[in-house]
């Protein structure tokens, strides 16, 4: 990586987040002093910064821009930044296209709060994939939190939304405390807050003891508190069902898929810079120098997927159950990554992708079906949707062939590359971990079934046909087609992803 | 001051640390939860800080610090509000009460 | 002398903060959550973080206590305020933090930290400088974070109150 470039030469490459604070701002104004249009004329702006700042992300990825430091090397700008901020605006502008009806409504509070914060997320979101420095990745990961917080409890004539904004903020501050901890021990031990810093320090005391030094490992620890946390990640986990049940099913799906996304993003140039711990399996062939970190990824992820898919089986409300399994593919992902390979990194990125269509695809049926039956999230209101809504719950099957992980939908190809980067590393513990992956994926089809269940053998209590949004059924087609298509034609994307990870160092 | 080790510092911001972590575990008064997450906090200050202390290049420690408690107010803004709401729905603060979610 | 100040200060910290966990009125946790504010920022003071020290005491015992202040009394009962605060499950605690403890403490004592300290000097003017150099973007991220925390803040609030005014 070249020198990182100061303040004022750095703005060139921000344009992406220059452009989302733009449009924070002048959502603002537009809400105050417009009165005709609001709603549609605020979200024109967000798309707009949303088009922009991926525009200007895959122009960098497919221009091969090199990686550079920015502002003093507190954030990097490299394709492994700009796939994710692609992915990012994507999940926003469809979080908004979902929101948009109920924004639009007469009796809709505060729409234009509401773009400003998800603006907020974003940008936060976008700074947590590129931050190389401790500072910037509290201060981005407190940024998604804090709003994150606030559209949890958006709907507040709700008590459950209101309780589950406060799990969101009484475990977000815990796991933000613990974090902060385990950053103030690496900063005593490495006196930098800058991760390559780090990383120098860690491996001078490593090779001179022997081992991983007793702070490092217990600041890491502790920062997995964090990370687990806006992963999802198991014992951090707690406030995922109640969240995701609680708030608004259009910022559910948003918090399921953005959060996780970035979080995955920040741990894994975290766990690559600051501890060396990821390296080119192909070539290093050595878990030796990444084993305490492969052990303790791998124990999180066998305990996360293990307590999503087992507490999923017995759920009735279907947003719930949804939350599980988000639970227990973050456990996946993190399979991936308990490889610490090169390879784990660019199949965890190809995961996120299929797993944003897949899953924010399923929160939209959810959205469509408990909108049809007066807010009803349980499995009986799935009942006999085949017949009534046919186009719905024929995509709501593809969303749940891919979550299982099934072929030819675009969950097994994620999940073939998952595995095969864990065994990649070779040796027992990779076998062990696999093969508690693989078990799990077979209780997932259990939870999953129930609903197809519901919706093709069992008959409803009314047989009219349902009428669904054109808005919801075009949007949720959309969503199922490349769901589809990646199953059996993945290599271009899958491409893109190791093209632009090659940038980085 | 030269004369207090390092150690001494820590070993206060350790006990603060866990004197929050007790207060957030054992506690079901919501206010107290948010305080016991703001001693949490203080206490990774004062471990910033005493690092910074004796380590003479930068004042990384100090900067740290600063952002921790700009952020923390913000957080602690927004919690509260939070809290506000959830006691305007329900008429408590218990956690325990916090239960419509629950299996 | 600077052992006295240190150990009445350490005293202060941790004595109040035993108080804002464990006593059973509300109102006393708050106080004491002022004590602990104000025996760490003395802290900072010995540290030679002159500015954080300052900043403690505007932001924390000026802004997030009178916070807190404010939303005890919008939501505490007097006639409730003596059961307000009951404990619950104290072995699980006690076994976690006796874990926590034990491994703070055994990385605290087996880390070879640096031990030789700075002279005493005033920090405000070289963070002021960072704050507008090295670190301008964190500075300017965090006037977000605000912004949204505000913005956030203001929705959940205000509406709740006018629910309220509505009702009542």
């Amino acid at each position: 990586m070249t020198q990182p470039l100061d303040n004022l030469r750095s703005l060139a490459y921000f344009g992406p987040e220059l452009a989302l604070s733009g449009a924070i701002l002048l959502v603002i104004l537009w809400d105050l002093v417009v009165k005709q249009a609001r709603v549609a004329g605020a979200l024109a702006i967000a798309f707009a910064a949303l088009a922009v700042s991926a525009g200007l992300s895959v122009q960098a990825i497919v221009s091969g821009a090199g990686s550079r430091g920015l502002f003093n090397g507190l954030i990097a700008f490299d394709g492994y930044t700009s796939l994710f901020r692609i992915l990012i605006a994507f999940v926003t502008a469809m979080v908004l296209v979902f929101s948009k009806p109920s924004l639009e409504e007469k009796s809709a509070r505060e729409p234009g709060e509401f773009i400003t914060l998800l603006l907020v997320l974003t940008l936060g979101m976008n700074l947590m994939a590129a931050s190389r420095n401790l500072l910037m990745i509290y201060l981005s990961l407190e940024m998604v939190s804090v709003i994150s917080f606030v559209l949890a409890g958006f709907k507040l004539d709700d008590a459950k939304s209101s309780e589950a904004a406060l799990k969101y903020v009484v475990f977000g501050g815990v796991a933000s405390g613990i974090m902060l901890y385990g950053m103030s021990f690496l900063f005593g031990v490495s006196q930098s807050l800058n991760l390559s810093d780090i990383a120098a320090k860690t491996a001078e005391l490593t090779a001179q003891q022997g081992k991983v030094p007793g702070a490092v490992f217990v600041g890491v620890v502790c920062m997995m508190a964090g990370f687990g946390y806006k992963i999802s990640a198991a014992p951090f986990h707690m406030w995922t069902p109640d969240v995701y049940e609680g708030a608004p099913t259009a910022v559910t799906a948003f918090l399921s898929v953005g959060p996780k996304a970035a979080g995955f993003a920040v741990m894994m140039r975290f766990f690559s810079e600051a501890l060396g711990a990821v390296h080119d399996a192909r070539i290093a062939g050595t878990v030796v120098d990444a084993a305490p970190w492969a052990i303790l990824i791998g124990c999180l992820a066998m305990a996360t997927m293990t307590i999503g898919n087992l507490s999923a089986l017995g759920q009735d409300n279907v947003k719930r159950m949804l939350a599980y399994s988000s639970i227990a593919h973050a456990g996946y992902m993190l399979l991936g990554f308990s490889g610490m390979s090169k390879v784990g990194v660019a199949s965890i990125a190809f995961y996120v992708i299929t797993y944003c269509f897949m899953n924010l695809g399923a929160f939209l049926v959810v959205m469509a079906v408990a909108e049809q039956n007066g807010g009803d999230e349980t499995v009986g209101a799935f009942r006999g949707l085949g017949r009534r809504a046919p186009v719905l719950a024929i995509v709501m099957a593809v969303f749940l062939f891919s979550l299982t992980g099934l072929p030819p939908m675009a969950g097994f190809v994620g999940k073939f590359y998952l595995f095969s980067a864990l065994l990649e590393t070779g040796g027992t513990w990779s076998w062990t971990v696999a093969v508690v992956g693989v078990l799990n994926s077979v209780i997932s089809l259990f939870y999953y079934a129930r609903v197809l269940r519901v919706m093709f053998l069992e008959d409803a209590v009314a047989t009219e046909p349902t009428t669904v949004r054109p808005m919801f059924q075009v949007t949720s087609l959309a969503l199922a087609v490349p769901t589809l298509v990646l199953g059996v034609y993945w290599s271009p994307v899958y491409d893109f992803v190791v093209r632009s990870l090659a940038t980085v160092r | 001051m030269n004369s207090i080790p390092l150690e001494y510092f820590l070993l206060v911001a350790a006990l603060l640390f866990v004197i929050g972590a007790v207060g957030f575990l054992l506690r079901r008064n919501l206010l107290v939860l948010l305080m016991s997450i703001e001693l949490m906090l203080n206490a990774t200050n004062l471990t910033l800080v005493a690092y910074n202390r004796f380590r003479p290049e930068n004042h990384a420690g100090q900067i740290f610090a600063f952002f921790v408690i700009a952020v923390a107010a913000a957080e602690a803004a927004v919690g509260l509000a939070i809290v506000l709401a959830f006691f305007r729905v329900r008429r408590t603060i218990r956690s325990d009460d916090a239960d419509l979610l629950r299996n | 002398m600077p052992a006295t100040v240190f150990l009445a200060l350490a005293a202060l910290t941790l004595v109040s903060a035993g108080i804002v966990a464990f006593s059973k009125n509300i109102i006393y946790s708050t106080l004491g959550l002022l004590g602990t504010f104000l025996g760490i920022a003395g802290l900072y003071v010995t540290l030679s973080a002159d500015f954080l020290s300052a900043v403690q005491i505007l932001v924390y015992v000026g802004g997030t206590l009178t916070l807190i202040l404010f939303a005890v009394m919008l939501t505490a009962r007097i006639d409730k305020m003596k059961v307000s605060n009951p404990s619950g499950g104290i072995v699980p605690a006690f076994v976690l933090v006796a874990l926590l403890l034990v491994a703070l403490g055994t990385v605290a004592a087996q880390t070879a930290w640096p031990s030789e300290a700075r002279p005493v000097m005033p920090s405000t003017a070289k963070l002021g400088h960072a704050f507008l150099g090295e670190y301008l973007l964190p500075f300017e991220l965090g006037s977000i974070v605000l912004l949204g925390a505000m913005i956030g803040s203001v929705v959940l609030a205000r509406r709740a109150v006018k629910r309220s005014w509505e009702k009542g």
